[in-house]
């Protein structure tokens, strides 16, 4: 479960992020949707407790993140769109790393069978440096799910997975989220917001402009005549513009 | 195309400026600054400038010892070789220039022309530094001086890891292509090795009257005719420093401009050599996989050696990052074959501690001693596997369920388990290499208790050590160069010094209390149990040194845990 309160986020006088709250329950996949710059990353940055938040209250699994950080870390997974990783460990190693920080039992066993569901078993042995993009994005979704997070926090997750790829990698998030964890997913690709998320937020210059399901969303607007989520998507964004203009 | 490149210069350094000045709004910067400035105003400007100018004798001591120091300085970078940092590209002037309609050399030149900017800042810095000593004709002069000195340096550094690279990656045919420089470098080998075996005797006999003999005996080693032929491209670089007269200035400046125009000439050349012995290996490389693919895997580098120890999956979470940044460190460096060499190294001096004089053993005994000790001061900035190489990935960092006092704990544990390693073989060698001087004083006895003594203490200066550099970084992370790799080479040697002095400030602050107690404690036990007082005293200031460790752990875990990575300007 995440629950999130009154989220603000400034840098200086701007607001990143203003007055969000909103919950995701277990099995639960919302989409976070917006143009660049609407405060995406920063929301999902500041329930990773990367980013400290100037106001507002997160709970992860029922751990509040600013008075219990470790405990709240300890249930969810970040896997940011740019994959961070170590030049010096192996694929493996990276795993048996990620295995002792989150206290995970029976690694060995784990391990073989995450690297096969996301392709990496030849490449157990190599550098970072010796992966394509694409496996390193797989690399860091692995680091994520290894731990079995009961909140998942994914910001563009497929960014440089091939066709394959693409499909294991929804694959693995439907059955994430079937066994239980809670997902946000913040993403620019719409027909993969439509296809994977129960929930949809969608955010603008860090405001929320809708929120519910697609359905409740595109039957939202009927004046547009459209079932199409991206025509949806659109008018909410000119809508905004508009009624601040 | 000068003008990009130079628009390219200006804009990025203006903007780079902006930015490190932006970061005053936050008082903490803008405190550090006015101790900055505080600190530069006391060393130029409160301090007295020595009473009088040099007389033509100090000229000639300086010339020589700053011959003799960049002398050192070639040699070293000859022996273990630098980066070529200086023509490290950035990821963006890779994609937009080498793509774009630019002379691989007309890129070289760019980037020895962009040093310049690094190089000007540090000739300013260290004409401050030296305001009052009173060398050489004017401060103006003295940039200038310094400028050519830094540049010259450089180029050469640069030159000689050219030649290395060549050597290392391209066998024969990278030498082929470095026959002139290699030439040069075995006839100054061949000088050098005779120059010392010809004055050692004369220096050490010396060394055993008095200071000032030993210093004379230096002096009158160094005016032989093959001595002199070889510091004299170093000491040409050094006049213009200790010029007295505009008119000996500019008669010092001449040559040490051709000098360094002939380093920029052999370094832009040496690079287009080593290109085309780089594409010429590459052919051959081609060639050799289409005739035996099986070939592949003895070509290809190989890409991990295993880990020193397997990391259990259970225990103290944070001593996986421990683990990685002692993992980085066994694939960046070849710590066995070091191992090896040590342990050797150690054997052979234990051997020749014993031979009737060994003068051979007791150099190399102090040398190494010398070395251990410095590293006190040189380690925590050289050895940078902590918090310095990981804040970069700061997002990733603080995504992990640990502890901010943890993750400081365990990122500053690595740097310091490796410096104290490395600081007590130096010293072990060096202790082995007087293990059979019977007539020297310290006797045995006393220098067994201080090597047993340095065992107990060292962990806990270097922890602090580390401690303080980190706190650095994680205070003033848009001010403190992050990653791997320091700001380095002749480049930026004013602000390391300038850095350098501020931290043995610190340190000496925190190693007030300890030095105090246990050096009472020492003094109070000697009576009862002579040298062995060392051992119990030793144990005290690791205590107290803990303790002090305990509380700035726990300050910068609170610290890591406020930094905010955007408002810090890091991690991703």
């Amino acid at each position: 479960m995440i629950e999130v309160h009154g989220l603000q986020k400034l840098y200086g006088d701007f607001p990143a992020v203003q007055g969000l709250s909103f919950q995701v329950a277990p099995g639960e996949v919302l989409g976070l949707v917006g143009p660049n710059g609407a405060g995406k990353t920063t929301t999902i940055r500041s329930i990773a407790g990367i980013i400290i938040p100037s106001h507002g209250r997160i709970r992860i699994a029922g751990h509040d993140l600013a008075t219990d950080p470790v405990a709240a870390k300890a249930a969810l997974a970040f896997i940011p769109d740019e994959p961070h990783l170590f030049e010096y460990l192996t694929v493996e190693e990276h795993l048996r790393f990620i295995a002792r920080l989150y206290s995970v039992g029976d690694v060995s066993a784990k391990i073989p069978v995450l690297l096969d569901e996301l392709d990496l078993s030849d490449k157990r042995h190599a550098l970072p440096g010796e992966l394509s993009r694409g496996m390193k994005q797989k690399l860091a979704i692995a680091c994520g799910l290894l731990h079995e997070p009961r909140a998942l926090l994914l910001d563009e997750p497929l960014t440089g997975l091939d066709p394959v790829g693409i499909r294991r990698m929804k694959a693995t998030i439907m059955r994430r989220a079937a066994a239980g964890a809670a997902i946000i997913l913040s993403s620019h690709l719409l027909h993969l917001v439509e296809e994977i998320c129960t929930r949809l937020l969608i955010m603008q210059r860090g405001k929320v402009v809708a929120f519910g399901t697609i359905a409740e969303i595109v039957a939202s607007r009927p004046d547009l005549g459209t079932r199409r989520l991206e025509d949806v998507f659109l008018a909410l964004i000119g809508q905004e513009e508009a009624s601040e203009r | 195309m000068i003008r990009v490149f130079g628009y390219l210069a200006w804009r990025s350094t203006r903007n780079r400026l902006a930015r490190q000045l932006r970061h005053l709004r936050s008082p903490r910067y803008a405190a550090a600054l006015l101790l900055g400035l505080a600190y530069l105003w006391f060393m130029v400007v409160a301090q007295r400038p020595a009473s009088s100018a040099t007389n033509l004798a100090d000229a000639r001591w300086l010339e020589l010892v700053g011959a003799l120091a960049l002398l050192g300085a070639v040699a070293w970078g000859w022996i273990f070789g630098v980066e070529r940092r200086v023509l490290a590209f950035s990821p963006a002037e890779v994609t937009f220039l080498f793509s774009g309609p630019v002379s691989r050399r007309g890129l070289i030149q760019f980037k020895l022309l962009h040093s310049q900017l690094l190089i000007l800042f540090n000739a300013l810095l260290w004409t401050l530094i030296l305001s009052r000593e009173r060398f050489g004709a004017s401060p103006w002069l003295r940039v200038v001086s310094i400028w050519v000195l830094l540049t010259t340096l450089s180029f050469h550094r640069l030159g000689a890891s050219f030649v290395r690279t060549s050597l290392a990656e391209h066998g024969r045919l990278g030498a082929r292509h470095r026959i002139v420089s290699l030439g040069v470098l075995g006839v100054v080998l061949i000088a050098l090795t005779w120059s010392i075996a010809d004055a050692l005797p004369r220096i050490v006999e010396a060394r055993a009257d008095s200071p000032f003999s030993f210093l004379a005996a230096v002096g009158e080693a160094a005016s032989q005719p093959l001595p002199t032929a070889l510091t004299y491209p170093f000491r040409l670089m050094v006049r213009p420093l200790t010029a007295h007269t505009l008119a000996d200035w500019l008669d010092a400046l001449w040559p040490a401009l051709i000098l360094m125009m002939l380093h920029y000439i052999w370094v832009v050349r040496s690079d287009s050599a080593f290109e085309e012995a780089a594409a010429q290996v590459s052919l051959r490389r081609a060639r050799a996989l289409s005739e035996n693919p099986r070939r592949l895997a003895s070509v290809l580098p190989a890409s991990t050696t295993p880990p020193l120890f397997r990391l259990a999956p259970s225990g103290w979470p944070a001593s996986a990052i421990l683990w990685k940044n002692l993992v980085a460190v066994t694939r960046k460096r070849r710590v066995r074959n070091a191992a090896l060499a040590l342990a050797m190294a150690g054997a052979v001096v234990t051997v020749l501690s014993f031979e009737p004089h060994g003068t051979l053993a007791g150099i190399a005994g102090w040398l190494l001693v010398f070395w251990g000790a410095s590293l006190i001061v040189l380690g925590p900035q050289w050895v940078r596997n902590d918090l310095r190489g990981d804040l970069p990935k700061l997002d990733l960092l603080r995504s992990y369920p640990l502890a901010g006092w943890s993750v400081v704990l365990a990122e500053v544990a690595a740097s310091t388990l490796l410096l104290t390693a490395i600081q007590l073989s130096l010293l072990v060698i060096g202790y082995l290499a007087f293990l059979g001087n019977d007539s020297m004083y310290p006797g045995l006895e006393a220098r067994t208790l201080a090597l047993a003594a340095a065992f107990l203490f060292l962990p806990g200066i270097n922890l602090l050590g580390m401690l303080i550099q980190n706190g650095a970084a994680l205070l003033y992370p848009g001010w403190v160069r992050l990653g791997s790799g320091r700001a380095g080479g002749v480049e930026a040697l004013g602000q390391n010094f300038l850095m350098m002095v501020a931290f043995i400030a610190l340190l000496v602050g925190v190693l007030a209390l300890p030095v105090a107690i246990s050096g009472g404690a020492f003094l109070l036990l000697r009576r009862g149990i002579d040298g062995w007082a060392a051992l119990p005293a030793a144990t005290l200031a690791f205590l107290v040194m803990a303790y002090e460790a305990a509380l700035l752990v726990g300050w910068l875990g609170r610290v890591f845990e406020r930094t905010d990575p955007a408002s810090a300007g890091i991690g991703g």
